[in-house]
């Protein structure tokens, strides 16, 4: 009988048996102490150096550092919180990730409340006050955050200084467009441009909503309440639409943290890059080709006097209900996001300026940096640290998220299709469709028999 | 006269059908041999050519600007070799049980007469065309439940009873079984289990490997329920360990590529070791049955 | 010893035992709990409701729904007009006793089908990126009218899709039509050859008739494999839970996925993927009729 079966079966019998034996010795260790779950490579390198210095100090009870990607930790995050299968005793939440944690009554947060503690020792004044209201739901917050995010335009200096371009007379998006015009050109003779001013495409939604929010509008109210259809979002999307399509086009994708995106830049598609402080520090360390060829200046104002900065990503750091050590995990969340160490850290590593308002004192925001062309970026950045807008968040951030952004696509398809380029001319057509992305959204909401009012 | 049934066709028309067979073999092959040259080309290079840097070497070709460092990468600081383990781990155990789980279901189905058979046949067979997405969330509440969500039973025992299994094996053996050796044996004062062990295997062993082969790659490729249940990263397999690079070494294509070969590869290996059984049993099924 | 002639009672049960066991776990029980979901709502962590017919009322006023319908439909038609003639095509090609190297071409063709979606996805991203993927940056030097910023990923979802599937699948198909080709039998050609009949006549009125068995069976399979479509698109538009630009890779599969796992709404779900299954039901039973028609 034996000899009856194909070397194929047999293979794959000795594949099961060895394999289990292998798995049988192998076993997996069950990690002592705490485990902190983070979703990025810097971050974790930050946490293990602090982790380091409290484990020396707390043999007892000591950290580990687990480096996960973002949907895993998002999936294990749900399951833990749904079904209490055994998740990190802290976490590092991206502000993508946040709204469906809110889900709910307040009460089934599966964080814990930090709102007490804030209070308490005066904590809360000393962090930058714009970067608590992404982790914050009615009134109560569920994270420490990490940092700040604000926005500034980096730009090819190099190129710009090389056509002439005064930098110093851009005030306004449309001062940016107007002088940086000769800049898009076609470079390789097949009579398309191939550099574009502005790295951005329609289906970048996490730029449009930076520009929305730099322009004062947003997907919700402070009560959480969508305002897609919002005047002003309507005329934010008309002028986005002049940018991404039709004959004034001057937009071309390459913001993605890809390795295509980094080409792009590379070879010089791309002039300008909507660039929060840690998309520097990542441009400052996957391109050193580029150094010396790079320049920060505020973003350019919707309207003269307007806001010169916006807001891209963020992170916190929460402490699971299910965790049995949360004053430990709270004196540890504190070391690692509150003290100088990881400021300084974090900044001349990553170059993210830290939310605690103590710090920013430091000397090394104000060092030239020779990658930015001797700029004191970090000096930059925390100036417009306290004008970062504040955000909202909602059960409904990913629905409201793809809302707007299908209505942005569509406008920029209704654009290409008339030939516009001038953005009062899309206003109604914008209004239209965010009338329409609001009504899905609140048709969404109202699915909720748990949001409904209750019937008289 | 029409030319002779049986003769050889023009050979224009035989040079146009490898014409078009050489281009489609091209097309088919193309993605790998990309992927194969992207994993050996640093970060740097990855954008620079097509298939491998142009230099002064041999064939044009900058050999010495090529390395081997992602794979070092991948079984150094990555736990990409854990993730082997638990890949051959999960496919060889799950085919190997769940071959052995269908072949007897199928066995009691198609050679006993009982009351009840056409109930449990037709239960069986009907959740076919239950898309396998609508299990995925009381699965996980099952398993939830019985304590087994990242445990490797959690990911194995749901993929021990395919009911496309037990139709093919229900198949093979209506079709090639006779009733008689079984009678012939049990005359013969044959256990019913050692029947079924030495003389019904042995005659189906072209589907036993086959459906073997089928699940082993199927398990190893399957992505979606290990991302749910297995969610340790100790535990992960191959499939969920190499996206997952996609989030945190977004930057490093060759990374990512390389890690892609690592995962292929045994499969590849292992299918180019077994084809011949591996496609005649996936035919059998449905060219004869 | 024992001699009996017959089995006793129980043997049939003793083979059954493990796959019944599993199978009533990890099959059964899970699907009578979808249809008991399928008429809860679920917000939140602890927040659990019957809310009736509700989840079915909304999804077929779900344009959402009817979006990822839409796109799914699509997806089905361009692979069953893609997936089955190329398949055949390739098989017709191999299936000819004077071409040398037939088992070396249905090796290569074959191989794309043992790579995992997973692996699929993350290779042909890569290849349809704008300007630095492969094939836009290939097409561009071989035909410098090509826009080498043509957006595959970005504006062509489906046909992206379609080209990822096709790839993947036809060398699998095209086995099941080669092994069936083989099994026609030769005099049937040869005797339509002596009628005078054309390539395309033998094909139509021979080979295509002998072959149409399998035919069916690859056609329910490419049909009822489609509409479920999940994976590919899932992983091609990771960053946006597989909805896409526009939500033109969203399926009802990745809607089924995303309202149960990322929302975490197992009630609004499992009714997804109940309507689901009554459309697999319903195409199962339309080709069943029709293949006996074609029978009769």
């Amino acid at each position: 009988m034996l000899r009856s079966f194909s070397p194929g079966v047999w293979l794959v019998l000795l594949l099961a048996l060895g394999s289990t034996l292998l798995i049988a010795f192998l076993p997996i260790a069950p990690r002592p102490g705490m485990d902190l779950w983070v979703f990025d490579r810097n971050h974790a390198e930050t946490a293990n150096l602090i982790a380091a210095d409290w484990n020396r100090a707390h043999p007892e009870i000591p950290v580990q550092v687990s480096l996960l990607a973002g949907g895993a930790i998002q999936a294990r995050m749900l399951s833990a919180f749904y079904s209490d299968t055994p998740v990190g005793d802290m976490i590092e939440v991206e502000r993508s990730m946040i709204g469906q944690i809110f889900a709910g009554p307040i009460e089934d947060v599966g964080f814990t409340d930090l709102t007490g503690r804030l209070n308490c020792g005066g904590l809360r004044d000393k962090i930058n006050a714009p970067s608590f209201s992404p982790w914050t739901r009615q009134g109560h917050v569920f994270g420490l955050p990490h940092d700040v995010h604000p926005v500034m335009l980096l730009y090819r200096s190099d190129l710009v200084e090389a056509a002439g371009i005064d930098v110093s007379q851009i005030e306004t998006w449309d001062d940016y467009f107007r002088l940086m015009r000769p800049l898009q050109v076609d470079l390789d003779g097949d009579g398309r441009p191939d550099r574009y001013l502005l790295a951005s495409s329609p289906t970048n939604l996490f730029n449009h909503e930076l520009l929305l929010m730099q322009a004062g509008g947003g997907f919700f109210d402070a009560n959480a309440r969508p305002t897609l259809n919002a005047p002003l979002n309507a005329r934010v999307i008309a002028r986005l639409a002049t940018w991404y399509a039709g004959p004034g086009r001057v937009t071309n994708e390459a913001t993605a943290g890809t390795a295509s995106a980094l080409r792009l830049i590379l070879d010089g598609y791309v002039v300008g890059i909507l660039c929060p402080d840690w998309m520097a520090g990542t441009l400052r360390t996957s391109l050193p080709e580029l150094a010396g060829k790079f320049k920060f200046m505020p973003l350019p104002a919707w309207e003269k006097g307007g806001r010169r900065t916006s807001v891209l990503g963020g992170t916190m750091l929460g402490i699971t209900k299910a965790s049995p050590h949360q004053e430990a995990a709270w004196a540890f969340a504190q070391q690692l996001y509150l003290s100088p160490t990881t400021a300084a850290r974090l900044f001349e590593h990553a170059l993210i300026v830290t939310p605690i308002k103590a710090n920013w004192s430091a000397a090394i925001y104000d060092r030239p940096d020779p990658y930015f062309s001797k700029q004191p970026v970090g000096r930059m950045f925390l100036n417009l640290a306290p004008d970062v807008p504040v955000r909202t968040s909602s059960p409904f951030y990913t629905q409201a998220q793809g809302a707007f952004n299908l209505a942005v696509i569509q406008l920029c398809h209704y654009t290409d299709a008339h030939h516009i380029s001038d953005p009062a001319l899309l206003v109604p057509e914008a209004q239209r469709l965010l009338d329409g992305a609001q009504a899905e959204l609140l048709r969404l909401i109202h699915r909720n028999i748990f949001l409904r009012p209750a019937s008289p | 006269m029409s030319p002779r049934p049986g003769d050889r066709a023009s050979l224009t028309s035989r040079l146009l059908i490898y014409g078009l067979l050489v281009v489609f073999g091209l097309m088919t092959l193309l993605p790998f041999i990309w992927m194969l040259c992207a994993s050996i080309k640093t970060k740097g290079d990855f954008y620079t050519s097509q298939f491998l840097p142009p230099g002064h070497g041999f064939l044009g070709v900058a050999w010495d600007r090529l390395t081997l460092s992602q794979f070092a990468q991948l079984f150094r600081d990555l736990p990409v070799a854990r993730a082997m383990l638990n890949s051959v781990f999960l496919a060889s155990v799950c085919s190997v049980v769940a071959t052995l789980c269908c072949a007897a279901g199928g066995y009691g189905l198609a050679k006993f007469r009982f009351r009840g058979r056409e109930t449990v046949t037709s239960a069986i067979l009907g959740t076919v065309v239950v898309p396998t997405a609508l299990l995925l969330g009381p699965s996980f509440e099952t398993l939830f439940h019985l304590g087994l969500v990242d445990h490797y039973a959690g990911f194995i025992l749901p993929t021990l009873a395919p009911a496309f299994g037990l139709y093919l094996f229900r198949q093979a053996m209506v079709n090639s079984v006779p009733p008689d050796i079984i009678e012939a044996a049990r005359i013969d004062g044959c256990g019913e289990i050692r029947i079924f062990f030495q003389i019904v295997l042995p005659i189906i062993r072209p589907m036993l490997s086959a459906f073997l082969v089928i699940s082993f790659i199927g398990i190893w490729n399957n992505f979606i329920t290990p991302q749910i249940v297995l969610q340790s990263p100790e535990r992960y397999p191959l499939s969920v360990a190499i996206f997952s690079l996609r989030g945190l070494y977004g930057d490093d294509n060759s990374l990512i590529m390389a890690g892609t070969l690592v995962a292929i590869a045994p499969v590849m290996l292992l299918f180019l070791l077994l084809q011949r059984e591996f496609i005649s049993g996936l035919t059998s099924g449905a060219v004869k049955g | 010893m024992k001699a009996s002639r017959s089995f006793s009672e129980w043997t049939p049960w003793l083979f059954l035992a493990p796959y019944l066991l599993i199978f009533g776990t990890f099959v059964a029980w899970p699907l009578t709990r979808s249809l008991v979901l399928a008429f809860e709502q679920t917000y939140g962590p602890k927040t659990t409701a019957f809310v009736g017919l509700l989840n079915f009322q909304f999804v077929l006023h779900d344009p959402l729904f009817w979006t990822a319908v839409r796109n799914t439909v699509l997806f089905t038609l361009a692979a069953a007009v893609t997936q089955i003639p190329a398949a055949l095509g390739l098989a017709l090609l191999l299936n000819r006793p004077d071409i040398r190297g037939r088992r070396l071409f249905r090796l290569i063709f074959f191989t794309p089908s043992i790579v995992g979606l997973a692996f699929v996805a993350i290779i042909f991203t890569l290849l349809l990126e704008k300007r630095t993927g492969f094939v836009n940056s290939s097409l561009h030097s071989l035909f410098p009218v090509w826009d080498p910023d043509f957006p595959w990923l970005e504006s062509y979802v489906m046909p992206s899709l379609i080209a990822a599937a096709l790839w993947l699948s036809a060398g699998f198909y095209m086995v099941y039509f080669l092994a069936a080709l083989q099994n026609v039998p030769a005099e049937l050609i040869d005797a339509a050859h002596i009628d005078g009949a054309g390539p395309w006549q033998r094909f139509r009125h021979v080979t295509l008739p002998e072959i149409r068995p399998v035919l069916n069976i690859i056609t329910l399979l490419v049909v009822t494999g489609s509409l479920q479509l999940f994976e590919l698109p899932y992983l091609f538009y990771n960053d946006t839970a597989g909805n896409g630009p526009e939500n033109h890779a969203l399926t009802i599969v990745t809607y089924l996925y995303q309202t149960g796992f990322r929302t975490g709404d197992l009630g609004y779900a499992s009714a997804i993927g109940w309507v689901l299954t009554l459309v697999l039901v319903g195409f199962a039973l339309l080709q069943r009729r029709m293949t006996q028609r074609g029978e009769s």
